[in-house]
């Protein structure tokens, strides 16, 4: 069966306790996670300690809670409310203190429940009562066109300030690249706080770097990976500054990063896919999995794995 | 009625393809060298000495009960005996064959060289402070596979394996010379640089950099690239050692660091295609044809302005989804666009150019046929797919717009319904319908679905569309006669309006219908419904949507492949189903 890797994305509801975050030697220091389970999730009989939120569930089109079995006997269940599923295929997930989940949409296979002017919307899941809806409808620099069937590619959420990081490449061509890095305060009502123009984005991720709150950001057309900081207010203060390029690594050797995560040594994990902006869909997930330590004496980003594992689903 | 028999067809007219010889369309000049790329048919390779030596030897080992090519490079005995002791192993030697059919694989020993400091584990260190333990890389062309072993040779003991899928080492020193002599002796590199190499002018095809620096993505094969250095530019040669072949050339910037990234074949593929035919239309004349052709976004191949002996016959015709739906499961399945590799809404994307070749019955020449694959990365793999595009054009002003699909995808029991879009030229036309006696006009939009009681002329004719200027054809739907292996197309045919100003589908459509109706809704209905408007004196639109069974019962397959080995290598066998209807000129 075809496999959307652009949108697989799990979110395990596990070990949800609020850390400070760590501080390494590495130049990184680590933002705790702050997400905590649903209220809603209670009422559907789930097991919260075995469940996590799906958007690449085959067969199910949408949002899903699974509940993990116990035993390889048993198989897992899906929870849907009736409205995960209005935005047709979705992709990033992001959790947040209060049990809000935000999602975008991202199209699988096709377009036909995903049109190209509704992928620049962002939803959220109301934590009480589980119901999807708009969250925000983030402005885009062109209209799309047949080219691209993409917009949000990648979402990331500061812990530490409760501001949403979208990326997103709607109206971009393949001569013009119109995308957008945007930071959303979700707090009360949802604003956009400021923007990074003509940049097309995909994985993103917050972090302390050198001692500064960055964002981290892979490029959507190249293998590049740059930072950008930003202030507390949710500002971007710093042109993005070029980070690593995954060109040559792994089996296809012109990756782009679609999701990045930090883990608590600092190390950058980068989970790479083939994207050309078209909607090919391989039967098995090419999605190769790299790990990269800063060395703060050479300010270079050094590879770990020397064998990157491939196919690796968080 | 035009029967084909399809060996005898395929002139190939195009054996390679550049963008700048064969594309009359003029091109924006943002990306010279992505222009410059070539992907080529090359054949001319195999009959160098040194390649028909090699293959002698492939052809020998793989009839050996241990099907592997020993190493060929020089070699001492401390060597040789890592060699043996590694082939004597059962997990060093696990994948030698075909797990289901025994056949063997195209097997070498690549490298051979004493272990290292960094080659140990905290295991494996201790039985080699002695320093007799010799790394042994053994090269798997079937599964691009990796097998090393590491072995003591006095102790005689095997210390570990270590098998690393999609995984190629290092390239052995005689496969480097024979990747330099297959370039250097291809013509589309001599043309291009305008003098013929010698060895020492690959650059860069010694260095252990520039030959791990390509790939063949799409078909896993072992691919290096010599390259050959002419001014400020460098010209990449892909040579696939697979297949021992040029498989692409491209131009770079030399600079002072080299290009900015590596120069693969997919890269090529997708560069190629793109800027040759994705961005304008492409003129073809030929047997008083005359038409533009271009690839689309996520229609497929479109052809356009199609006129014989200057007369306007289509106005546009192309390949909208393809519908695929897997009975057991209900409800599942995929609705799949065809199109451009780069910046497209297509899941099934083309990786090769649009072939012209002529099509030949009873060895003369009755016509011409455009044809255009498209394919997944993984195809033959289960859940991958691969399409075909063929406009075929006679002499005497038939045309057929055929589609099949190649086979594989998720299951044995899949339905295919690809939706074909043709507009026809001129301001108006009228349809009819055979009802068995006479011919019965249409006179509002409407569908139509052939079936086993439908009625047919004598000749075979379902349809007859009627226009401007005499542009009168009928229409022959697919019932098995073609001779292309289609067994019928059972095909819904709806006529809508063209209507000026109402875009329905003469610009890229993006998906027209769910995977999974079964019945009429494969979406030009929504053009017809609620209300269906006239057709009296309006341009129309025929849409043909074939409903396709695939088949994987052995001796009896349909929109099938799968893949076996040969010459120890994988190898692909397709089973096209073929639909599409012909329309033939009314005399």
């Amino acid at each position: 069966m075809m496999q959307k890797y652009l949108s697989c994305l799990l979110i395990p509801l596990l070990f949800l306790s609020c850390k400070q975050g760590e501080e390494s030697i590495t130049g990184i220091q680590y933002i705790t996670e702050c997400r905590q389970m649903a209220a809603f999730i209670q009422s559907t009989g789930f097991d919260k300690k075995r469940s996590a939120f799906s958007t690449s569930e085959r067969r199910t089109k949408g949002l899903a809670l699974v509940e993990f079995p116990l035993s390889a006997q048993m198989q897992k269940r899906i929870y849907q409310h009736p409205s995960w599923k209005m935005a047709g295929g979705l992709g990033p997930i992001v959790i947040t203190e209060d049990g809000s989940v935000y999602v975008a949409p991202i199209p699988i296979v096709n377009v036909f429940e995903n049109k190209p002017e509704q992928q620049n919307t962002i939803y959220k899941v109301d934590p009480v009562s589980g119901e999807m809806n708009i969250f925000i409808e983030l402005p885009r620099a062109k209209q799309p066109s047949p080219e691209n069937p993409y917009g949000i590619l990648g979402l990331a959420y500061d812990c530490e300030t409760g501001i949403l990081f979208a990326s997103t490449v709607s109206g971009s061509t393949r001569t013009g690249e119109v995308g957008r890095i945007y930071s959303i305060r979700v707090k009360d009502k949802a604003k956009i706080i400021d923007q990074i123009d003509n940049i097309d984005a995909m994985g993103l991720e917050l972090v302390y770097f050198n001692e500064k709150k960055s964002l981290f950001f892979g490029e959507a057309r190249r293998s590049n990976i740059f930072s950008v900081n930003v202030n507390e207010d949710g500002k971007f203060k710093s042109k993005p500054v070029f980070q690593l390029n995954l060109t040559g690594f792994g089996p296809r050797g012109d990756d782009k990063a679609r999701k990045l995560r930090f883990d608590k040594s600092g190390n950058l994990v980068v989970f790479g896919v083939e994207f050309n902006y078209n909607l090919i869909a391989p039967s098995e997930k090419q999605e190769t999995m790299y790990s990269f330590q800063y060395n703060v004496t050479s300010q270079k980003w050094e590879k770990l794995n020397k064998s990157p594992v491939m196919g690796v689903e968080e | 009625m035009k029967k084909l028999n399809f060996s005898l067809l395929l002139v190939l007219l195009t054996a390679c393809f550049s963008c700048n010889e064969n594309n009359t369309a003029e091109k924006p000049a943002e990306n010279d060298d992505a222009k410059s790329a070539y992907l080529l048919n090359d054949t001319a390779s195999i009959n160098l000495p040194e390649i028909t030596a090699y293959l002698e030897k492939v052809k020998t080992t793989l009839q050996q009960p241990m099907p592997v090519l020993l190493f060929q490079d020089s070699s001492d005995q401390m060597m040789k005996d890592a060699e043996t002791i590694c082939l004597s192993n059962a997990d060093f030697t696990k994948y030698l064959r075909d797990s289901i059919s025994k056949n063997a694989f195209r097997n070498e020993i690549f490298n051979i060289y004493k272990a290292r400091e960094s080659d140990f584990n905290k295991t494996t260190r201790g039985f080699c402070t002695d320093g007799s333990c010799y790394k042994v890389e053994l090269y798997n062309f079937a599964l691009n596979l990796t097998t090393v072993g590491l072995v003591n040779v006095k102790s005689k003991q095997i210390l570990q394996v270590t098998h690393v899928p999609n995984t190629q080492p290092e390239i052995p020193q005689h496969l480097k010379t024979i990747a330099i002599h297959i370039a250097a002796a291809n013509t589309d590199v001599q043309k291009a640089l305008g003098f013929k190499p010698g060895e020492k002018d690959a650059v860069m095809s010694a260095t252990k950099t520039s030959l791990n620096r390509s790939r063949c993505e799409r078909s896993l094969h072992l691919c290096v690239a010599p390259t050959f250095v002419k001014g400020e530019k460098a010209l990449w040669t892909i040579v696939d050692l697979t297949e021992l072949k040029v498989a692409g050339l491209r131009w770079t910037n030399v600079g002072s660091a080299g290009p900015e990234s590596a120069v693969t074949l997919r890269k090529i593929e997708n560069e190629t295609i793109t800027e040759c035919f994705c961005k304008n239309e492409l003129n073809l004349e030929r047997n008083g044809w005359k038409m533009n052709y271009m690839i689309t976004s996520s229609d497929g191949l479109r052809i356009s302005n199609v006129q014989y002996n200057s007369k306007p016959i289509v106005s546009s015709a192309k390949l909208v989804d393809w519908h695929v739906s897997y009975s057991d499961t209900e409800g599942f399945g995929y609705s799949d666009a065809i199109g451009c590799p780069y910046f497209s809404t297509a899941a099934v994307i083309a990786v090769e150019p649009p072939e012209i070749s002529d099509l030949i019955e009873d060895g003369k020449k009755i016509g011409f046929v455009l044809v255009q694959n498209f394919s997944s990365e993984r195809w033959p793999q289960p859940c991958n797919y691969k399409y075909q595009q063929r406009y075929e054009f006679f002499n005497d002003g038939s045309f057929r717009v055929a589609v099949a699909n190649l086979g594989r995808g998720c299951g044995n029991d899949g339905t295919y319904r690809p939706v074909i879009r043709i507009a026809f030229a001129g301001g108006s036309q009228t349809f009819d319908e055979w009802n068995g006696t006479a011919w019965n006009n249409w006179t509002a939009e409407k569908w139509q679905l052939q079936q086993a009681n439908t009625s047919y002329t004598k000749e075979g004719y379902l349809f007859k569309i009627s226009g401007q200027n005499g542009m009168n054809y009928y229409i022959e739907p697919g019932r098995g006669q073609f001779k292309d292996g289609g067994r019928g197309d059972r095909a819904y045919t709806y006529i809508t309006i063209n209507k000026p100003g109402t875009d329905e589908g003469e610009t890229d459509l993006v998906t027209i219908g769910p995977c999974c109706n079964a019945d009429y809704r494969q979406g030009p209905e929504k053009f017809i419904e609620p209300t269906p408007e006239s057709l009296s004196g309006r341009s129309l639109v025929m849409w043909y949507v074939p409903v396709v069974r695939n088949d994987d019962t052995k001796g009896n397959e349909y929109c099938w492949a799968d893949s076996y080995v040969k010459n120890g290598v994988y190898s692909t066998r397709s089973y096209p189903c073929f639909s599409g209807p012909m329309f033939i000129p009314v005399k």
